[in-house]
C-alpha cells in the first residue's frame, strides 16, 4: 500500500493541478481575509481588537472546502478522462486497492492544503489583531478547535470529492454535481423551514459543525452537531461514496 | 515450449452485440503470434479481457496459468501496450513511468533504462501532451518493459509509427521473443506490418477465429491464375471445371487449373487474353479472403 500511495502522490504532484488549486485556495482565503480586515470596525463589523473578529476571520478558509472537493473530483476523474486507469489497473488489477490509495493520498493532500490555508490565515489575522492593540493567544478563544475544524473540512472535502468522482466518472458531470449540491441543494435545505432540522445532517450542515463556535454573527447561533460526530459523519459520507463506487462504477469494463 | 497465454472459449458482448464470440488461442514462449483482423473484429476486446480490464461473459483467459488479476506482481510477468492515449498530457514521460514503478514496487532505475530501450531518453522530461503518436507508442512500450516481463501483449503497436519506427519495432519484437524467450502476442489490422515478423498468425473477424496456424501453413494455399479476357470467358472456364471469381475491374481469378491449361483453353475457345499471370497466394490474400468472407457472412 505504501508503494501505491507513493504512486498516487507522484500522480498528484506531476501535473499542474496541485499548484493551480493551491493558488486558487490561497487566493480565495487571502481575498476574504483582506476584506474582513479592511471592513473590520465598520458598521456592524467587529473591530480588529475583538475576539469576535478573530473568530470570524479564523474560519474564513473553511469556505475553500468547495474547491478541495473539486480537487478530489479531478484526482479521481482525470484517470477516466485521460484513460490513465488503463496503466493504473494493469499495475494494480485489484481496483479497490487503488481507491483506498487515492483516499489516503487525498487525506495527506487535504492536510497539506489545510496547513497552507491556516498558515496564511495566521499570517493575516495575528498581525491585524496585534496592530489594533488586541490580544492573540493561540490556545484561547477556541482557536485550536477552529483550526482543527477548518483543516478537517478542507481535508474531508477532498475525500468527498474522490468518492463523488469515483461514482460519477465523468469529470464535468461530477464537478457540476458537486457545485449544484454545495451551492444549490445545501442552500435550499438550510433556508426552507421544514428542511432545516434535516439540514444539520447534510454534508454542508456537518461542515458548519466542524468550525462553528456558537458565536452569533447576527443570525442567531446555528444548531449544529458536536464536532466529533461531524468528523465521523463527513468521513462516513466520503467512505460510503467510495465504497458504493468500488462495487459499481469502478468495476466497469475499461474499453 | 511452455504455454504463456491461453484463452479458452472467450465470449464478450457489449449491449447484446457480441464482440468476441467463442475465441480460443494459445501463445507459446519464445514465439511471436500475430492477432490479425479488420477493425472491429474483436482484437482489442480479446486483449483487454486477457489483461483483466474487461470482464468476459464466459470463458477463461490465463497468463502463465493464472488470471491476470491473480498475478502477484502482474507487470513483472506481463507487459502490455494498449492504445497510445492512456497518458496525462501535462505529465512527463519520466513521471508516467515512475508512477508505474512506485505502484509496482520496482526500482526507480528501471524508468531511465526503459526509456533508453525504446529510444525516448531525450524526451524523458517532456510533457506527453507534446508527443507525436509514434513517441506515445514508444512510451507505452517502455511502460510494458518496466518489469522485464516474459510475456508481451501489444494492441496495434505499429499505429502511428513511421516506416523506420515499424522496422525498429520488428527487430525489437524478434529480439524479445527469439533471443530473450518472451511470448509475444501482437494485434494488427495491417497485415504488412507484422507479416515478416510473426511466427504464427491468428485471424479473427466478426468476433470469431477464422484461421490459426503458422505463417508457413497459412500461406501454403492454392495457386491462382489472374487473367483479363476480351469476351465472356468465365462460362468456358467453369464448363472446364475451374473455380472462377470475378473482381469488379473485370479481372478473373481462376483456381483448379494450371496457367498452361488456362492458356490452352483460351486458344481452343478463341478467346483473346489481354493479361495472364500466376498470382502468389500470399498471406495478404488469405487475410483479405478470410476476413471478407467472414464479414459478408456476418452481414447476410
Amino acid at each position: 500500500m505504501t508503494g501505491l500511495v507513493k504512486a498516487e502522490l507522484r500522480k498528484f504532484f506531476s501535473t499542474r493541478l496541485w499548484w493551480i488549486m493551491l493558488l486558487v485556495v490561497l487566493a480565495w482565503t487571502g481575498l476574504g481575509l483582506s476584506l474582513s480586515i479592511a471592513l473590520a470596525g465598520m458598521e456592524g463589523q467587529p473591530a480588529r481588537d475583538t475576539v469576535e473578529f478573530q473568530q470570524m476571520a479564523w474560519i474564513y478558509g473553511g469556505g475553500t472546502s468547495s474547491f478541495t472537493m473539486i480537487l478530489g473530483i479531478v484526482m479521481m476523474t482525470s484517470e477516466y478522462r485521460h484513460r490513465t486507469f488503463n496503466s493504473t489497473f494493469l499495475v494494480t488489477p485489484v481496483r479497490g486497492r487503488v481507491i483506498v490509495a487515492k483516499l489516503v493520498t487525498g487525506l495527506l493532500v487535504g492536510l497539506l492544503f489545510g496547513a497552507a490555508v491556516m498558515t496564511l490565515t495566521a499570517a493575516a489575522v495575528i498581525p491585524a489583531t496585534l496592530t489594533a492593540g488586541g490580544e492573540f493567544s493561540p490556545f484561547a478563544n477556541e482557536i485550536p478547535r477552529m483550526t482543527a475544524g477548518v483543516v478537517a473540512a478542507i481535508t474531508l472535502y477532498v475525500l468527498l470529492g474522490i468518492g463523488l468522482g469515483a461514482l460519477i466518472r465523468n469529470q464535468v458531470g461530477a464537478i457540476m454535481t458537486g457545485i449544484v449540491w454545495t451551492f444549490l441543494l445545501e442552500t435550499i435545505v438550510v433556508s426552507v423551514p421544514g428542511l432545516q432540522e434535516f439540514g444539520k445532517w447534510t454534508p454542508g450542515g456537518v461542515t458548519t459543525a466542524l468550525y462553528d463556535t456558537g458565536a452569533d454573527f447576527g443570525f442567531g447561533a446555528a444548531e449544529v452537531l458536536p464536532m466529533g460526530t461531524a468528523v465521523a459523519l463527513l468521513t462516513g459520507y466520503a467512505l460510503l461514496f467510495s465504497l458504493i463506487a468500488s462495487f459499481t462504477t469502478v468495476r466497469r469494463d475499461l474499453v | 515450449m511452455t504455454t504463456a497465454i491461453e484463452i479458452t472459449d472467450l465470449r464478450k458482448s457489449f449491449g447484446g452485440v457480441p464482440a468476441v464470440d467463442g475465441v480460443s488461442l494459445t501463445v507459446q514462449a519464445g514465439t511471436i503470434t500475430g492477432y490479425l483482423g479488420p477493425n472491429g473484429a474483436g482484437k482489442t476486446t480479446t486483449l483487454r479481457c486477457l489483461l483483466g480490464l474487461v470482464a468476459p461473459d464466459s470463458g477463461t483467459c490465463l497468463v502463465n496459468g493464472r488470471r491476470y488479476a491473480d498475478l502477484p506482481k502482474p507487470i513483472t510477468e506481463v507487459g502490455a501496450v494498449l492504445e497510445a492515449t492512456g497518458f496525462h498530457p501535462s505529465r512527463s514521460a519520466r513521471d508516467h513511468l515512475a508512477i508505474m514503478c512506485a505502484a509496482a514496487g520496482l526500482p526507480r532505475a528501471r524508468v531511465d533504462e526503459a526509456l533508453g530501450e525504446v529510444g525516448l531518453a531525450h524526451a524523458a522530461n517532456k510533457r506527453v501532451g507534446g508527443f507525436s503518436l509514434g513517441m506515445r507508442q514508444r512510451l507505452a512500450l517502455a511502460g510494458a518493459l518496466l518489469g522485464r516481463p516474459k510475456i508481451l501483449i501489444l494492441d496495434e503497436p505499429a499505429n502511428g509509427l513511421d516506416p523506420a519506427g515499424i522496422e525498429w519495432l520488428r527487430g525489437f519484437l524478434r529480439h524479445w521473443a527469439h533471443e530473450l524467450g518472451a511470448a509475444v502476442l501482437v494485434s494488427s489490422h495491417v497485415l504488412a506490418e507484422v507479416e515478416q515478423t510473426v511466427d504464427n498468425a491468428i485471424i479473427i473477424a466478426g468476433g470469431r477465429l477464422v484461421r490459426h496456424g503458422s505463417i508457413a501453413d497459412l500461406t501454403r494455399g492454392e495457386q491462382q491464375i489472374r487473367i483479363r479476357a476480351l469476351g465472356d470467358f468465365r462460362p468456358v472456364l467453369e464448363g472446364a471445371g475451374a473455380r472462377v471469381t470475378e473482381g469488379p475491374d473485370g479481372v478473373l481469378r481462376v483456381k483448379g487449373m494450371s496457367i498452361d491449361e488456362v492458356g490452352r483453353l483460351a486458344l481452343n475457345s478463341r478467346v483473346v487474353l489481354t493479361e495472364i499471370s500466376e498470382e502468389r497466394y500470399d498471406l495478404h490474400r488469405v487475410f483479405l479472403d478470410l476476413t471478407d468472407a467472414r464479414t459478408e457472412g456476418a452481414h447476410s
